[in-house]
């Protein structure tokens, strides 16, 4: 029994270093497509940094050099690989601080504020989602369909300003949009860069009030735009799974109606809501900079986008690198979830 | 025992609901003394000059180092003060002085003055400070350049509270230059002990960390310099101690949210709001909007005067005869400003003041015809400018595109991002341009020499006419008053005549603050100086 079991670890932990090894090519050819897009695209970032009129060809010449753009562009290249060998992802003219001590702090503001926006959307979804597909065509399934239609056509911009509008000017009841922090409040010590857990681990029970008042509106803001999908492929997959052959005989065989939908529909159904949900977590992450700008919230997304105005190369090439790791890593994670609902499935 | 009713429980239910959405911090001073101030950039370099600092990090330095001198200030049109280029006051020294043939500055110091680490203030610091200005890596060296300040040599320490500049030629840009924040006095004790052999003046130590001894102190700083808050220096000598105990500078980067904080009473200043909601503030209660022109600000039309078309005088003239100046002016500056278009004077103007309106003639059917004259019916072309400032040039460019369509030019509006368009300008490939900019110093020649002559790229119109190029050095160094407006009245009807570029409107600087707030100062930054700032 414990030979087979540590038989099945080391099978499932093969699997996984196999799933990482054979995302390496992928990975350099997004570092290497980015590199060049990076250049290719109009815009002299020396120029843009020198803006001082008196400023002339010698301090244009200064930043091209701190920048590493007065080599060919194959070194170029060439240098930019053996930095990030040893894990420096170049220096961001925008901030003037090294590119990973800028996502080392910026990602968990990002992480968190996406995993609470998920974390409500999932709440909300599968159960309305659910609901739906047990009563399909009633009042409550039309009034699904139309909440979800108003979430994903709002823009997330829209929808934020909105609740700003509502909850901080008008009612007053939100913080005002200022970031992760009251400007008062001393940060607790950093430990895992995620507020409301930093704050937990120090005790410091006003402060994590202070950031969660904070996190409500930009997740509810996500929340929005993602309850729709989440919801309708609940539903969808719910309505597929009800109907199928093992749900009417549990039917028939008298088992309690809950124990039918929430142990054998639901879990079933549950698959293609995982799948989504990965995607879903890796997209909103990258594409959650519209939120971040409305309430101020120091993100790597809010980061790449300032970076990539100013042509600052070293900043979204790190934010491109980043980004596609945690897909690797998120689609791994789906995988592996796969195999937790339905056994049949194996990483291999 | 004690009955409550309805409305108490209610009433107590609502305190609590306040009392827990505000969690209880430990404030050491009241709203009342603190400023918060609102914009959508970030302080990124506390010392100013750092080649990777933001532009905002250049104004925001003024309040946290001392100059040795700085402008006076007069009240402004439209409510508050604006800058007076003509009085320079001490600020970190006691008194200055000038010799008679304007060649040698001497400074004495206050012996009163201290860095905020306490130590005195001496002449090494400050011959350090300059050193570095003319020396380092840093845009304070080709500032200072502009007023003949180039050398280590120049800068003597006379004695212990004595400093002496020495110009190899009398210049009038020279003491200006030293009121501004590109010459900050630096505690050199301080900085030279985290200075390193790569890096000899500090300059990645002072991005993060201020060696100073202004009006204010840096008492926290995010790492992302999104958030910084500031303490009054109470031993500050270099003027009467601010209004505000205490100044919070923070990046909020989407307008609309700095317009609703504001609005809110949440914030107290901000500079830099959309012209959208300019309105909403206005009507606002408890906010209200400062509007001041900036003396040497211009809105243009620029053409490339090296480049065909545009190298042909004629054609630059005809254009600058069919333009509508007046729906331009009412719709891409709001109205707001001062005209730049609606000159009266013939062959020589009445000052030698620039940017002034200039006396363009507006006649369709002319310019039409001297179009044609001139060979260019059917010509196409494109009209570039920087998304940053769409606000004012997307109706501008449209008006512009309906009125040459009139006379036979079809124009092809080019609204380029940032980086990009920087590029252009800087390569001079773009034959029509709108552009928005200032000279920091209000002085003609100082304008001319920027703007309109050399082959830097704030040469817009790449103007190449030498006349200008003769009179500008002479202009320069010319002590004599009437002798000098002699040559920018010349100057001035040169540009008019060729007209590189076509003068639309002077913009104002904008500042939106709470009611209470009193003492705003439009300085030659036109960024926040909190130091004249107080709340009645």
């Amino acid at each position: 029994m414990s030979a087979a079991g540590s038989r099945g670890a080391l099978s499932a932990l093969k699997g996984v270093g196999g799933r990482l090894l054979s995302a390496l090519p992928a990975l350099f050819g997004v570092l290497a497509l980015t590199f060049i897009l990076m250049r290719v695209l109009p815009g002299d970032p020396a120029s843009f940094f020198v803006s001082s009129p008196t400023a002339g060809e010698a301090e244009l010449e200064i930043v091209r050099q701190r920048m590493g753009l007065d080599h060919p562009l194959p070194m170029q290249f060439l240098y930019y690989l053996r930095d990030l060998a040893t894990g420096d992802f170049g220096t961001a003219m925008t901030t003037g601080r090294p590119v990973v001590d800028d996502l080392v702090e910026r990602l968990p503001a990002s992480l968190e504020l996406t995993l609470a926006g998920l974390f409500l959307a999932v709440a909300i979804a599968v159960p309305a989602g659910v609901l739906a597909a047990l009563r399909p065509g009633s009042v409550f399934d039309h009034g699904v369909r139309v909440i979800c239609s108003a979430g994903v056509s709002l823009p997330t911009f829209v929808s934020g300003l909105l609740l700003i509008y509502i909850f901080y000017y008008w009612l007053g009841w939100a913080p005002d949009p200022t970031g992760r922090l009251d400007i008062f409040a001393f940060p607790p010590e950093t430990v895992t860069g995620f507020l409301l857990i930093d704050c937990l681990l120090a005790g410091d029970w006003d402060t994590w009030w202070s950031s969660l008042s904070r996190l409500v509106l930009p997740a509810c803001t996500m929340a929005l735009f993602t309850i729709a999908p989440l919801a309708r492929i609940t539903r969808g997959s719910m309505l597929a799974v009800l109907t199928s052959e093992f749900v009417r005989t549990a039917d028939a065989v008298g088992l309690p109606r809950w124990k039918v939908i929430v142990t054998y529909a639901l879990r079933n159904a549950l698959i293609p809501v995982v799948t989504v949900s990965g995607s879903i977590f890796s997209t909103m992450l990258g594409a959650n900079v519209l939120v971040e700008k409305v309430f101020s919230w120091p993100g790597v997304g809010r980061y790449a986008l300032d970076a990539l105005m100013a042509s600052d190369y070293a900043p979204v090439q790190g934010f491109v690198l980043l980004m596609a790791t945690i897909f690797v890593f998120v689609n791994l994670v789906v995988d592996l979830l796969y195999a937790v609902i339905d056994p049949r499935v194996s990483l291999s | 025992m004690t009955e409550f009713n309805r409305r108490q429980v209610l009433m107590a239910a609502a305190a609590a609901t306040a009392a827990a959405s505000l969690p209880k911090f430990a404030l050491a001073q009241s709203r009342e003394e603190t400023l918060r101030f609102v914009h959508g950039s970030v302080w990124t370099a506390l010392t100013a000059g750092d080649l990777t600092g933001s532009r905002a990090s250049l104004a925001l330095s003024c309040n946290v180092y001392d100059r040795l001198v700085r402008f006076g200030r007069k009240e402004a049109p439209g409510g508050g003060f604006e800058f007076d280029f003509d009085v320079i006051e001490p600020e970190l020294c006691e008194s200055f002085s000038i010799s008679d043939d304007g060649l040698v500055l001497t400074f004495t110091l206050d012996p009163a003055a201290k860095w905020h680490d306490g130590s005195p203030v001496t002449a090494e610091d400050v011959k350090w400070s300059l050193d570095r200005a003319v020396s380092a890596e840093t845009m304070s060296k080709s500032q200072l350049a502009s007023g003949s300040i180039t050398s280590p040599d120049q800068i003597a320490v006379v004695d212990e509270t004595t400093v002496t500049v020495t110009l190899p030629q009398a210049d009038r840009l020279a003491l200006p230059n030293l009121a501004m924040y590109l010459a900050p006095m630096i505690n050199s004790t301080l900085a030279k002990a985290n200075a390193t052999e790569a890096d000899p003046w500090a300059i990645e130590w002072l991005r993060t960390n201020a060696a100073a001894s202004g009006a204010y102190t840096v008492e926290r700083m995010s790492p992302d310099g999104a958030q910084v808050v500031l303490a009054r220096n109470e031993a500050w000598t270099g003027g009467p101690l601010p209004g505000f105990a205490r100044v919070i500078v923070q990046g909020v980067p989407e307008a609309s949210t700095r317009a609703t904080l504001l609005q809110k009473g949440d914030a107290d200043l901000c500079l830099d709001f959309s012209p959208t909601d300019l309105e909403v503030l206005e009507a606002a209660d408890g906010v209200k909007v400062i509007q001041t022109p900036q003396p040497s600000g211009f809105a243009a039309l620029v053409f490339n005067t090296q480049m065909a078309p545009f190298d042909d005088p004629k054609l630059r003239k005809a254009i600058s005869m069919a333009l509508p100046y007046e729906q331009i002016f009412e719709t891409a500056a709001n109205g707001q400003g001062l005209k730049l278009y609606d000159g009266t004077w013939e062959g020589e103007p009445e000052t030698g003041v620039f940017p002034q309106p200039m006396p363009y003639t507006v006649d369709i059917e002319a310019a039409k015809a001297m179009v044609e004259e001139a060979g260019h019916a059917g010509l196409t072309v494109p009209l570039y400018y920087t998304v940053g400032k769409a606000g004012d040039f997307d109706p501008a460019a449209a008006l512009i595109q309906e009125a040459l369509a009139k006379i036979g030019i079809t124009v092809e509006i080019q609204k380029t991002p940032d980086a990009q368009y920087a590029e252009i300008v800087t390569a001079k490939t773009a034959p029509m341009l709108l552009e928005r900019s200032l000279a920091l110093l209000p002085s003609p020649d100082y304008f001319f020499r920027i703007f309109l002559n050399g082959d830097s790229r704030w040469n817009f119109s790449s103007w190449a006419n030498p006349e200008v190029a003769e009179i500008l050095p002479v202009a320069r160094y010319e002590a004599d008053a009437a002798e000098y407006e002699k040559m920018t009245k010349k100057l001035v009807s040169l540009a008019f005549e060729e007209t590189p570029m076509v003068m639309l409107w002077k913009p104002t600087t904008k500042a939106a603050m709470a009611e209470g707030v009193t003492g705003y100062t439009m300085w030659y930054h036109f960024g926040p100086d909190f130091r004249t700032l107080d709340r009645a």
